[in-house]
């Protein structure tokens, strides 16, 4: 009786479209990614402002109501979560980019996304003090 | 106790009760199977066992047709790596408890061709670790009478996280770009070029980054952060990948204020 | 020397915009969509701001880099989902969307 002899045919590796879908890691980089959007639209709506400022009095006060309705209002919160979300991965990302060192030792991490973040609060409040003060 | 605690404490003691847990393991024969198909095993349960422990159980006595790798059984090896509930972990580390109540799915390990059941084709892998030269590269060896090459603990520190490498595998099996582009050298590739960069004893960063710095090197990269999550080492690839970033762009600009000199 | 990649460059803009961004973007989220909205500033604050030589060079570079930091990202992920086949197409329409959004930030806030 003759042996059948097999040709050794690997199974391919499988691509899977949804693989942002399976699992929460893939998820959340997902949404991390798309938090680029909301930035980026955020931007289209403050040269908006800067060119109603530029028209006059009148013109900031149409766009301010339309940033009061409801509409902008999600949207300014849903810009806002993502903001936040941005900003946390991106502090978080620093000091594995750049893993500094004094000397002999090296920098812990939580120190450096914590200037990070003193940095940011800081900014704020200089900002919200130029616009309201 | 919290919720998911007690849950789990149910879960193991229902476990050593019934004394078995179910396994579902993928099973691939080369020219006789169409695709993968998933066989089910029931193994004892034992709260000290790992997934490794039950595939040897069935290979030993269930089913000696079951084909996988394994070696040293203490994770430092590299060979055992698969899919458990779609989770890229060393099987030799995998506690069944864990996995509790079951059934515990086991695949080959993902983004990789299957030889047969759980065993992969890694030629892709072997093949672009070559490429980045993972050996100390020196102009000239330092001669014998001249001793060792001396290293402080600060230079030791540069490279020796991505020096833990076991070739395992596992950051490849949870890259979504590995996944979608064959091309793309991959996580561990990276990292270990990172580490015999940062080696002060080596001279060979201009050949690696040549390879490296591409686009299928470490451009490829979105900073997806599962290698790292996943590697039973605390290797760190995707830190070790954004680090070559910088350095990339660093000597990028530096290219064109001396366009002459060596980059 | 052997061929290098060009993302370097886009790489870069790619940082400094997402660096900006978790900075400020925060915050100037914060003042247009509720402080702005509620008319808590006032005109003479905006146009005062909008008119400063720095508040320009500021107003521009956040708009300009946040464009290029999603054009990069916007990119990369519609490569990560599949589009690797599109990758020329798709860098050129993203950075060139990013490139019009920089003129645009440059004529608002420097005119």
């Amino acid at each position: 009786m003759a042996t059948r002899t097999r040709t050794p045919t690997p199974y391919p590796r499988h691509r899977s479209r949804k693989w942002f879908l399976t699992r929460w890691p893939y998820q959340l980089f997902m949404l991390r990614e798309l938090s680029s959007v909301f930035l980026a639209a955020y931007m289209v709506l403050l040269l908006v402002l800067v060119t109603q400022v530029h028209n006059g009095q009148h013109a900031v006060r149409n766009f301010e109501n339309t940033l009061k309705s409801p509409g902008l209002l999600i949207f300014t919160s849903v810009a806002l979560i993502f903001a936040l979300l941005h900003t946390i991965t991106w502090f978080q990302a620093v000091p594995k980019a750049l893993p500094l060192r004094r000397g002999e030792n090296k920098v812990p991490p939580g120190l450096l996304i914590g200037a990070h973040y003193v940095a940011m609060l800081a900014l704020s409040a200089i900002i919200l003090i130029i616009v309201l003060v | 106790m919290t919720a998911t605690a007690i849950t789990r404490a149910a879960a193991i003691t229902r476990a050593a009760l019934a004394g078995t847990v179910t396994l579902e393991v993928a099973r691939y024969l080369p020219g006789e199977d169409e695709r993968p198909y998933f066989q089910s095993y029931d193994v004892p349960y034992h709260a000290d066992w790992v997934v490794l422990d039950a595939l040897n159980y069935l290979k030993d006595e269930v089913d000696s047709t079951l084909s996988y790798r394994w070696s040293c059984r203490m994770g430092v090896c590299g060979s055992c790596g698969a899919m458990v509930n779609d989770v890229p972990v060393l099987t030799c580390a995998a506690f069944l408890r864990d996995y509790l109540p079951g059934p515990i799915r086991i695949e080959p390990l993902a983004n990789f061709p299957v030889e047969r059941d759980l065993v992969i084709v890694l030629d892709d892998f072997m093949e672009k670790l070559s490429t980045i030269k993972p050996w100390i590269i020196r102009e000239t060896e330092q001669p014998l009478d001249q001793g060792e090459y001396l290293q402080t603990p600060a230079q030791l520190d540069d490279f020796k996280q991505f020096s833990m490498c076991i070739n395992c595998m596992l950051c490849y099996a949870a890259c979504p770009v590995y996944q979608n582009d064959e091309e793309f050298l991959g996580p561990a590739v990276l990292a270990l070029a990172q580490r015999y960069n940062h080696d002060s004893r080596d001279e060979g960063n201009t050949e690696r980054n040549d390879v490296a710095w591409l686009d299928d090197g470490v451009w490829d990269c979105t900073f997806v952060g599962e290698c790292s999550a996943v590697c039973p080492k605390g290797v760190d690839p995707a830190g070790a990948i954004q680090q070559a970033k910088l350095e990339s762009t660093l000597g990028w600009y530096r290219s064109f204020l001396t366009p002459f000199g060596r980059r | 020397m052997v061929r290098r990649s060009n993302e370097p460059l886009f790489w870069s803009l790619f940082s400094a915009g997402g660096m900006l961004a978790a900075l400020l973007a925060p915050v100037l989220i914060i003042v247009i969509g509720f402080l702005v909205a509620a008319n808590d500033v006032t005109f003479a604050r905006l146009h005062a701001i909008v008119t400063n030589p720095v508040g320009r060079v500021v107003l521009f570079a956040i708009a300009s880099l946040t464009f290029f930091h999603w054009a990069h990202r916007f990119r990369h992920v519609l490569i990560d989902v599949g589009l690797r086949r599109f990758n020329l197409a798709l860098a050129a329409a993203c950075y060139l969307a990013a490139l019009a959004g920089t003129v645009w930030a440059a004529v608002v806030a420097f005119t």
